[in-house]
């Protein structure tokens, strides 16, 4: 028992958490209401797989936001003329973004925490000089539309993001490439010298959460009608805590999507719930903080972490 | 004045899946060197550390001058006068020799927060000399070939000595396993010296050294202490056979087997060169072909075979795999060429000690076990079942994890992570049998030299000439970067002497 408690525990947080908010206020729990909440779930949920992925292989990757960003800008300039090329073009690009941090890590041996940090600045400054302010998307809007639907009562964003998210699971658990990034997130030298191509994986993990960046920004896009310099700003923050909420290491190779889900839906829960119950919006990141720290305390598998930095 | 320095009763441990420790009892007294002996996870390292206050047992007490210390404390164990030389080394890499040896303790070297270097370094000086070590005390750590700081450890014990009423315990774990004759010799020496002013509990694999410093011996196996024998009356058979709870046949003995029926050419050097490191390395390792390297720290030969494996890129020169030159930039190449690499550096180079025995045996052939674009579960459990199997490894299960195994049942993780998919065609192996008992290091010479007859290349680097000369078909002996001999292992095979001379 004491030692699931660790792997069940962000699930009973969470649980907690919709009990207690649904006690306070009962139509927290309808069926609209948790409509609401998985829609705003939907770009936490795309960040924090790109996220997971990273932080399993031992990195980090401050530039989602602004690369989400970034890809709203470019897609509410692209999209009315260019429709779904656009919408691909657009996608390419933040994977080359992506590719581009990945390689820049590898070559130069700078830490991803310095890499992704400066493309933060840089994909955010790009996005700014690109459009001050926010542009609305009328025509070719219909290219992403399609996620403010619904799929069986379910908000289309939310399935997409969940299929996504599926998707990496199961290439994490299963394949080769999965494996690789656990192993070189957990004894790099030793993968290195099994054969293991350390600097391609690297590569492809940091594209990886390049394209995923253009996806939620696709998802803005559908959500808010426009895009916007700053659309994803405060996003990032959400989305590394989703990560380590839901129990995965910070410093890599242990976790995995399934906990990245249910601590999307804890931020996502807190986030919301936070205002339903009441609590004063300024007390917001007060709240926020102590349940991070009580879930990451109940979390954090320490049988398997020798030294806790 | 009591009869025991310090004495252990009844101490017990368990790990998932393996009784560590079970009801173990000894004593040492004062200014006595007591010997203990037993196979890898027979549990010597445990009980050592459990002396040290690393690790809590279950149960059990241990007497420091008959005063209980509290198990599993490390300041109290530190404060009693408890000190011990790791295995797998304990020093900090980033700091100067000195900083190290004086580490927590450095006393009135350290004013205001700050250190006073000058203090700080005489100090740490003090004890270097204490074992005739030439290493300056100002030099950074990192720097330090293996064997040297195993020698800047064991200065850093000996520092208790002047810092403790009453002798200090010295617990050494392994000590030797890594340096070479000259370098034993003088920690031997050492020893044999402290027993004048200390209690020492010493753990080695190698039999004779233990008998050579040990007023005691206690044999260990499965965790059970089994057996207490006067050192100076102890019979090396009786010992190994308490050891194995068998009796020892000398396995990795040649015998004057029959010619090995060598082959094609596996590996071939043409003129390897990588400045300050090696010059013109020319050789050549047939199919089903021993190929040891002889030489001393720095002769140059574990950047060799690094650079074979793409480890290390060679400068200039020329490295051909049956007959295809390759240009390794890195070791995914060589793998994929058929290469296969045993590091010396096992816990960091050759596992990934938190992954499982199943994940890391498939990690560097991984195609064998995939199915379209996934991985079979089912065929990799089946495939790694097979190899632990032929290998006999010892472990609870296919997913434990690699970390938890034995020293020498992780290097036949390592071993298999090389056979799983198909042949190698040529294996490096560099110091393969570091750190292992005698009846692992059997096993281990028993699968090589299958292996070879096999058909593969095998490229090796031993700890010791005599498991040089054991194991090689032809031995080369390199010094100061360069091959200055070569012999043949036939029938008569060379001598230890021979090969020393064209090494130093």
């Amino acid at each position: 028992m004491r030692a699931a408690l660790p792997a069940l525990a962000p699930s009973v947080v969470l649980a907690a958490l919709l009990l207690g908010i649904g006690v306070f206020e009962p139509s927290f729990l309808s069926a609209y209401s948790l409509r609401v909440l998985m829609g705003e779930s939907s770009p936490i949920l795309l960040l924090a797989v790109a996220q997971t992925t990273v932080i399993m292989l031992g990195g980090i990757d401050l530039s989602v936001a602004a690369v989400t960003s970034l890809a709203s800008v470019l897609l509410a300039l692209i999209l009315p003329g260019f429709g779904v090329w656009g919408l691909a073009l657009v996608l390419l690009l933040t994977t080359a973004i992506g590719a581009l941090q990945g390689y820049i890590h590898v070559i130069a041996q700078l830490p991803s925490f310095v890499v992704t940090l400066a493309g933060m600045g840089l994909w955010a400054g790009i996005a700014l000089s690109i459009a001050q302010t926010t542009i609305p998307v009328t025509r070719g809007y219909s290219v992403v539309g399609w996620m403010q639907g619904s799929l069986l009562g379910i908000p289309t964003s939310f399935v997409f993001a969940a299929g996504v998210a599926l998707l990496i699971w199961l290439a994490l658990r299963q394949s080769a490439l999965g494996r690789y990034v656990q192993a070189i997130g957990l004894g790099e030298t030793a993968a290195l010298f099994s054969g293991v191509r350390v600097d391609r994986v690297k590569i492809a993990t940091f594209a990886l959460s390049g394209l995923l960046a253009g996806a939620t920004g696709a998802a803005l896009v559908a959500r808010t009608y426009s895009g916007n310099p700053s659309a994803a700003n405060s996003l990032l923050l959400p989305s590394i805590a989703a990560v380590v909420v839901g129990g995965t290491a910070i410093t890599g190779g242990f976790g995995g999507i399934g906990r990245t889900i249910i601590g999307v839906l804890i931020i996502s829960v807190l986030r919301v719930g936070i205002a339903i119950v009441g609590i004063d919006p300024g007390y917001e990141p007060l709240a926020y903080g102590l349940v991070v720290i009580c879930a990451v305390a109940l979390t954090m598998d320490r049988t398997r972490i020798a030294v806790v930095k | 004045m009591s009869d025991v320095a310090i004495s252990v009763a009844g101490l017990s441990k368990r790990y998932p899946g393996i009784q560590a420790l079970d009801d173990v009892s000894l004593d040492v007294r004062p200014y006595e060197v007591v010997g203990l002996i037993g196979e890898n996870g027979s549990g010597k390292s445990t009980l050592l550390k459990i002396m040290a206050g690393l690790v809590k047992p279950d149960d059990g007490k241990i007497l420091v001058r008959d005063k209980p210390v509290m198990p599993g404390d490390f300041l109290a164990a530190a404060r009693a006068g408890v000190g011990m030389v790791f295995q797998e080394q304990s020093l900090l890499l980033n700091i100067t020799v000195a900083e190290n040896i004086l580490l927590g303790c450095e006393g009135d070297a350290v004013r205001f927060g700050l250190y006073d270097w000058k203090k700080l370094n005489s100090l740490a000086r003090r004890q270097l000399d204490k074992l005739g070590c030439d290493i300056p005390s100002d030099a950074n750590t990192g720097s330090l070939s293996f064997a040297q700081r195993q020698m800047v450890e064991l200065a850093k014990v000996l520092a208790i000595e002047d810092r403790i009423e009453g002798a200090p315990i010295i617990l050494l774990d392994e000590p030797t396993s890594v340096l070479d004759a000259e370098e034993i010799d003088t920690v031997l020496t050492q020893v044999e010296r402290l027993r004048q002013r200390a209690s020492i509990v010493f753990v080695s694999h190698r039999l004779d050294e233990v008998l050579r410093v040990s007023d005691r011996i206690y044999v260990m196996t499965n965790g059970r202490c089994v057996a207490e024998r006067d050192a100076k009356h102890a019979n090396v058979a009786e010992l190994q056979r308490l050891m194995l709870g068998q009796q020892l046949t000398d396995e990795y003995r040649r015998e004057g087997e029959s010619h090995v029926r060598v082959g094609q050419v596996r590996l071939s050097l043409r003129n390897l060169s990588s400045p300050s490191r090696y010059e013109g390395i020319s050789f050549d390792v047939r199919a089903g072909e021993i190929v040891g390297l002889a030489g001393v720290e720095g002769s140059g030969r574990e950047a060799v075979c690094r650079a074979v494996f793409g480890a290390d890129g060679p400068g200039s020169g020329e490295i051909l795999i049956d007959g295809r030159e390759i240009r390794v930039s890195g070791p995914a190449e060589a793998v994929d060429l058929g290469v296969g690499y045993v590091p010396s550096e096992r816990r960091v180079e050759g596992l990934v000690t938190s992954m499982s025995v199943r994940e890391n045996m498939t990690l560097a052939h991984i195609d064998v076990v995939g199915r379209g674009p996934l991985l079979d579960f089912g065929r990799e459990r089946s495939m790694v079942t097979k190899w632990i199997d032929r290998l006999r490894v010892r472990t609870p299960s296919v997913d434990t994890l690699a970390g938890q195994l034995s020293g020498g049942n992780q290097q036949k993780v390592v071993l298999a992570k090389w056979l799983i998919a198909e042949r190698p065609r040529l294996l490096i192996l560099d110091h393969p049998l570091r750190g292992l008992d005698v009846g692992a290091k059997a096993e281990i010479f028993a699968r090589v030299r299958e292996l070879a007859r096999d058909g593969i290349g095998i490229l090796l680097i031993a700890d010791t000439l005599e498991e040089l000369i054991a194991l090689s078909d032809t031995i080369l002996v390199m010094r100061d970067g360069a091959i200055t001999a070569r012999f043949d292992a036939g029938a008569p095979p060379p001598t230890s002497l021979e090969i020393l001379e064209h090494m130093i």
